[in-house]
């Protein structure tokens, strides 16, 4: 059962940041709560604080500047991100991850940056924030800092956030000319929470071998993990089978995954090459399509 | 707990309550205004039972708190026919035998309101995803995508 | 058979309340004065209880009362009353605790959380035992004891055989030996178990519970609380989803009457999922060896079957399981010879009970998928197979049973004449085809009621109203308005003339309830003897103003009374029914009717059929088998409401996918691992295949107009008609369920490094 708690809801960021100054420890952030509230019920987080930013309209939004890239606030819902006209059109891999998570209701009310907070190392948005190479703007009453998605996850449900501070906004750079980007994740029953997922990025150079890869393991390790070993077997080369097949054994090889009632962590390993194989292909013949 | 005000409108009526902080939209709307049509069935969010209408959005409201659903307009099941009227999508369910047990019924039209709201025009598949966040365990669904189906085409035909 | 009623699509009678949210089931019952009850369940699987501390959760503000077995007269229940030892469990357990999950107390308080609170503060004083999670490991010797008298922990066997196995297998050409593993399954209904119980001071207790017999749970409780029958009253009208989850006495009802009649003030409890999945029921899993025996043209000759099933804590209703898994695995062939054993065995782990298809999906499976690898062996088409050994109409199983109507070779037919349609398949597709027969009720008194197993009673009102109480439960499958449609039929009016009365103990007929496909068959048969005796009143009264030569010469179709042979010789229902009041000393007309099945051999007045092709494709890299196409041929009899049947159709198949597919409960140390809606995989709307239903058109001389069971039969073909499809697409059997992508990739790097080494 949820504990009594004190609600408090501000009307601005900065109020916001006043009350995580204030309250530390002893307060949680609810936007969405698609998470949290499940937590609460069972007793596995009982803040004496909580502090709705669900309405806050500071933190709701998606722009597109030609030159920055995508700008998307914290409390953008994930149906939102699905639907929106601009992100289809720029950065459709985006729209199509939100599209298969969860179910409607979820996405109609859950938040990109509360999904991204509760760090669960098999949800969707972050490995293919990864492989954007996107970025997160944090605040504190002392002031902003910016740090990569790449960077945010700690351990399981561990992020880099501080006690005191305020995930604002996902900062997602354009990307390079001739880069394609794909992601997939593995389930029995769709848009499931992944059991593995893979999100690859691909960057030809002016001719036709790689100049950039990324490839990010959803599932597979207690954070997203760039599996940057097999990045490095395709930068410089123009993909065939063989190398294929070397990258979707380099990367299952850097999983480090559990083995749980859904899946064996050789299982698992066994998904992250096939998928990592298929993502990368995808990729690969996505990017020659655009040149 | 000190209670807190929530005004919220339902159904099209609007109300003042005081409330525990901690009480979930599903709690208010069963308990405090006893409408019992919006069921519950799961404490993972994972059934759809509870889904209601919050600003024409499809919702689990057992995973909202009602604070959160301030100024908000609800619809619930109770709200969707008028009077002795019903709306086109409960007809069809009637029409195709759309339900059998019932209990996933109430939430099942809710979302298929909210989604034939979006898309006048929908596929199969495109239904099949709309109500894939309810769980049904008696009809296997086909009924009710056959129901969703016939409702689209009803209500573009009253346009 | 032209009828006006029957099969025809007619709105259900309860659709309207349903789809209007004015549905009100158990969960959303208030009554004044109503207090909340929580149950504290056992975290060991095998304990003494030494000692039992409630004085601080009584201390609790808001708390009413807390009960402890102590508190209970000590009854062991269950639902096979005829066997006093199968009779084992005593729900609010006393001096020791089975499995983890069951009540050893329970509180009512004045909301659901200071509930929760006070039961964190009951000390019980626990001495562990060691316990035994595995039937193969409970028969050992030197294995815990479980039940006192149950030695190695066997607690039903079955045994059953008809001519000679060793000669069978002597005169067989082929034999093939394989062994099977069933996996268990959660009822997963979307209503959980709950209950508001509520005795008052004159000695009476009212219950209303989801329950799938009221009957049933009038007389248990009635049993264990000591009270007289009559002074039970339970009320059951709309219940959400049961599967056989909810046939037997269960905590929520036990505890909140407890409480209740400790208080004398209603108190309601409703369990959780999580309960829902660790303390109720489920599925019976069971580990499968057949030997069968052929001649070379695939012609039947022997089977040997032997099964173990795991039986978890107490008895509960997995002893019939037990027996009709020994029965339907000679379904639904001609066996020359069969012998079958069967041994239930406590476990530490939640009882194993009745699952739509009640030990007979698992029959199935294994038997189903056997006959695939036998006809591949020899070279065979599978459907040849089981058109060769097929049972045809008026099949007598020695000594055990007659099959009356059987439709089982048009269906092998139409499902021949589809795949055939196919064509060719694509790579990594394949199709599987699987037969079933199911009863349609048993003929088994265990429960050792005095009463018939169905009755039903009429009452005409003078606008034409018909006023039907029966002990007939609806669960959602529609029994409503199925006995509607059959009393309308057999009266001569229309579906929406029918009242249906049923859920109230105190009001309503018996009947044993919706559980083993009975109520079609047997409530049916009731619902229509009642109806012909209210006709036949009727009829009385128009022969004299319509002059036939004999009464039979008359009927009512269409609310019309009418010569048969001259039909606009008619005169309106509405008169004749008026004239009828009057002369009756103005009452109402009335009929009763009544069904027990008898002298229809040993286990079912009548039996369905049916046959299943799915059509899967595998991904041969990951594993991930996607439905594409169910097709059924089955035969229900005489179809009575056809939106029903298919609605029973179309759901059996995605309860019974999962089985094969998708749903499991693994354990470890007797905790379910996945005891929520997310880690449990039920099938989604995104999921299920193109479904296509074929039906096979026979009579049932047993049922009401010819009809049989449609529902639960169909649980049976799917999970091993996608083991063959599989098989098919892939060519690799997997013979535990379920078939996870896992497995099926497991065995394709196993297939092919037989192959390299064979190189």
């Amino acid at each position: 059962m949820i504990k009594d708690f004190v609600y408090l809801r501000p009307s601005t960021v900065k109020e916001t940041l006043l009350s995580l100054s204030k309250y530390q420890e002893d307060c949680k952030i609810i936007a969405g709560g698609q998470s949290l509230l499940i937590l609460m019920r069972q007793g596995l987080v009982a803040p004496k604080y909580l502090i709705d930013i669900k309405n806050l309209q500071e933190l709701n939004y998606i722009r597109f500047d030609p030159k920055e890239g995508l700008k998307i606030g914290a409390t953008t819902t994930h149906r939102a991100i699905e639907k929106s006209t601009v992100i289809q059109e720029k950065f459709g891999i985006l729209a199509e991850m939100e599209g298969k998570l969860a179910s409607i209701q979820t996405r109609n009310w859950g938040t990109i940056g509360g999904n991204l907070c509760h760090g669960e190392p098999a949800g969707d948005p972050a490995p293919l924030l990864i492989a954007l190479k996107a970025n997160l703007k944090l605040a504190n009453l002392n002031g902003e800092r910016r740090m990569a998605v790449e960077d945010f996850s700690l351990d399981y449900f561990e992020t880099a956030l501080t006690k005191d501070e305020l995930l604002l906004e996902i900062q997602v750079p354009l990307p390079p000319v001739r880069t394609a980007t794909c992601f997939d994740k593995f389930t029995i029953i769709q848009n499931d929470m992944a059991i593995v997922s893979v999100a690859a990025s691909v960057t030809l150079n002016d001719g036709t071998l790689c100049k950039e890869a990324r490839i990010v393991l959803g599932g597979a390790a207690p954070t997203p993990r760039r599996a940057t070993m097999a990045e490095e077997i395709l930068v410089g080369k123009r993909l065939d089978d063989a190398l294929l097949e070397q990258i979707g054994q380099k990367a299952s090889e850097q999983a480090e995954p559990l083995s749980d009632i859904h899946a064996s962590e050789e299982y698992r390993r066994q998904l992250v090459k096939i998928l990592t194989k298929r993502m990368v292909k995808k990729a690969w013949e996505k990017v020659q399509r655009l040149t | 707990m000190e209670k807190q005000l929530l005004r919220i409108t339902v159904n099209s009526q609007g109300y003042e309550l005081y409330i525990n902080p901690k009480a979930l939209l599903v709690e208010v709307l069963r308990d405090h205004l006893n409408l019992s049509g919006t069921k519950r069935g799961c404490e993972s969010a994972s059934c759809g039972l509870c889904t209601v209408l919050l600003n024409g959005m499809a919702v689990k409201s057992c995973s909202i708190l009602a604070l959160q659903a301030e100024g908000a307009e609800i619809i619930t099941v109770e709200g969707l026919a008028e009077g002795s009227l019903l709306h086109p999508i409960q007809k069809a369910f009637l029409d195709h035998g759309a339900f059998q047990c019932g209990f996933c019924t109430s939430g099942m039209l809710m979302s298929a309101k909210a989604f034939l709201d979006e898309n006048q025009n929908p596929t199969m598949e495109e239904i099949r995803e709309g109500i894939h966040g309810n769980l049904c365990r008696c009809t296997g669904y086909r009924s009710i995508l056959r129901a969703i189906s016939a409702a689209a085409e009803d209500i573009g035909r009253g346009r | 058979m032209k009828y006006t009623v029957l099969n025809t699509p007619v709105h259900n009678l309860d659709g309207m309340a349903k789809v209007t949210g004015r549905a009100t089931y158990t969960f959303d019952i208030k009554l004044p004065n109503m207090l909340y009850g929580k149950i504290l369940r056992s975290p060991h699987p095998h304990a003494k209880i030494l000692n039992i501390d409630t004085s601080k959760a009584e201390r609790v503000m808001g708390v009413e009362a807390v009960v402890t077995g102590k508190d209970t007269l000590g009854v062991k229940q269950g639902t096979w009353r005829r066997y006093p030892d199968l009779c084992d469990e005593e729900i609010l357990a006393r001096k020791k605790v089975r499995y983890i999950g069951e009540p050893v107390a329970a509180v009512a308080a004045v909301n659901e959380d200071t509930a929760e609170e006070a039961l964190n503060l009951i000390e019980v004083d626990y001495e562990p035992l060691p316990a035994v999670f595995n039937p193969m490991e409970a028969i050992k010797e030197g294995a815990p004891q479980i039940h006192e008298g149950a030695e190695r922990n066997i607690n039903v066997t079955r045994h059953m055989e008809w001519g000679d196995v060793e000669e069978g297998f002597k005169k067989s050409d082929y034999i093939r030996e394989d062994w099977f593993k069933c996996s268990s399954q959660a009822h997963v209904s979307m209503e959980t178990h709950c209950a508001v119980a509520d005795f008052t001071p004159d000695g009476k207790l009212t219950v209303w519970t989801s329950a799938q017999s009221p009957y049933f749970i009038q007389v248990l409780l009635s049993w264990v609380l000591g009270l007289k029958e009559s002074n039970v009253r339970v009320i059951s009208r709309y219940v959400g989803g049961a599967f056989g989850g909810k046939v037997e006495l269960d905590s929520a009802q036990f505890c909140s009457s407890l409480l209740s009649m400790k208080l004398c003030k209603p108190v309601k409890v409703v369990l959780t999922r999580e309960e829902e999945f660790t303390a109720t029921r489920r599925r019976t899993p069971m580990v499968y060896y057949l030997k069968t025996g052929v001649k070379k043209d695939g012609t039947f000759m022997a089977k040997e079957c032997r099964v173990f099933t795991d039986g978890g804590a107490y008895t509960a209703f997995g002893a019939t399981a037990l027996y009709l898994t020994g029965f339907f695995q000679s379904f639904p062939y001609k066996w020359p010879s069969y012998r079958y054993d069967g041994y239930r065995v406590y476990t530490n782990t939640i009882p194993s009970s009745a699952m739509r298809g009640f030990g007979a999906p698992q029959a199935t499976f294994a038997g189903e998928t056997q006959i695939d690898l036998i006809a591949g062996d020899l070279g065979i088409s599978p459907i040849e197979v089981r058109r060769k050994n097929g049972m045809t109409p008026n099949y007598e199983i020695p000594g055990q049973a007659t099959i009356q109507s059987c439709g089982l070779r048009q269906c092998l037919d139409r499902i021949e004449e589809w795949i055939k349609s196919r064509g060719e398949t694509p790579p990594n597709r394949g199709i599987g085809t699987a037969s079933y027969g199911f009863m349609s009720g048993g003929i088994f008194n265990w429960f050792d009621t005095p009463y018939a197993f169905s009755s039903a009673i009429i009452k005409v009102n003078v606008d034409g109203k018909v006023d039907l109480f029966i002990g007939a439960h609806d669960l959602g499958q529609g029994s409503n308005t199925t006995l509607a449609m059959i009393c309308a039929e057999e009266l001569g009016v229309h579906t929406e003339d029918i009242r249906i009365h049923t859920g109230d103990t105190d009001i309503c007929p018996v009947d044993l309830g919706a559980w083993g496909s009975r109520q079609t068959l047997m409530s049916g048969n009731a619902v229509k003897m009642a109806a012909s005796e209210v006709k036949r009143q009727l009829l009385e009264f128009a022969t004299a103003k319509l002059g036939p030569n004999v009464i039979y010469d008359l009927d009512i179709k269409d609310r019309w009374v009418h010569i048969v042979a001259r039909p606009d010789k008619r005169i309106s229902y509405f008169e004749v029914l008026k004239d009828a009041i009057r002369a009756k000393n103005g009452q109402p007309i009335m009929g009763r009717g009544y069904y027990t099945p008898h002298r229809k051999g040993m286990i079912s007045p009548a039996y369905s059929f049916g046959v299943q092709a799915v059509e899967v494709e595998v991904d041969p890299e990951t594993g991930k088998i996607s439905l594409i196409n169910v097709v059924t041929a089955h035969d229900c009899g005489q179809v009575i409401n056809p939106l029903g049947v298919k609605g029973q159709l179309e759901g059996a198949i995605a309860m019974a996918a999962g089985y094969g597919f998708t749903e499991d409960l693994p354990m470890e140390n007797g905790n379910i691992l996945n005891p929520n809606l997310v880690d449990y995989k039920l099938l989604r709307a995104t999921e299920i295949p193109e479904i296509e239903i074929i039906e096979i058109d026979t009579y049932e001389p047993e049922g009401p107009f010819g009809a049989k069971e449609a529902g639960e039969g169909l649980t049976n073909p799917t999970a091993a008609a996608l083991a063959n499809a599989v098989f098919n697409a892939v060519g690799v059997s997997i013979k535990e369920l379920p078939i996870t992508p896992e497995k099926v990739l497991k065995a394709l790097k196993e297939k092919s490094q037989k192959k390299t080494e064979l190189r």
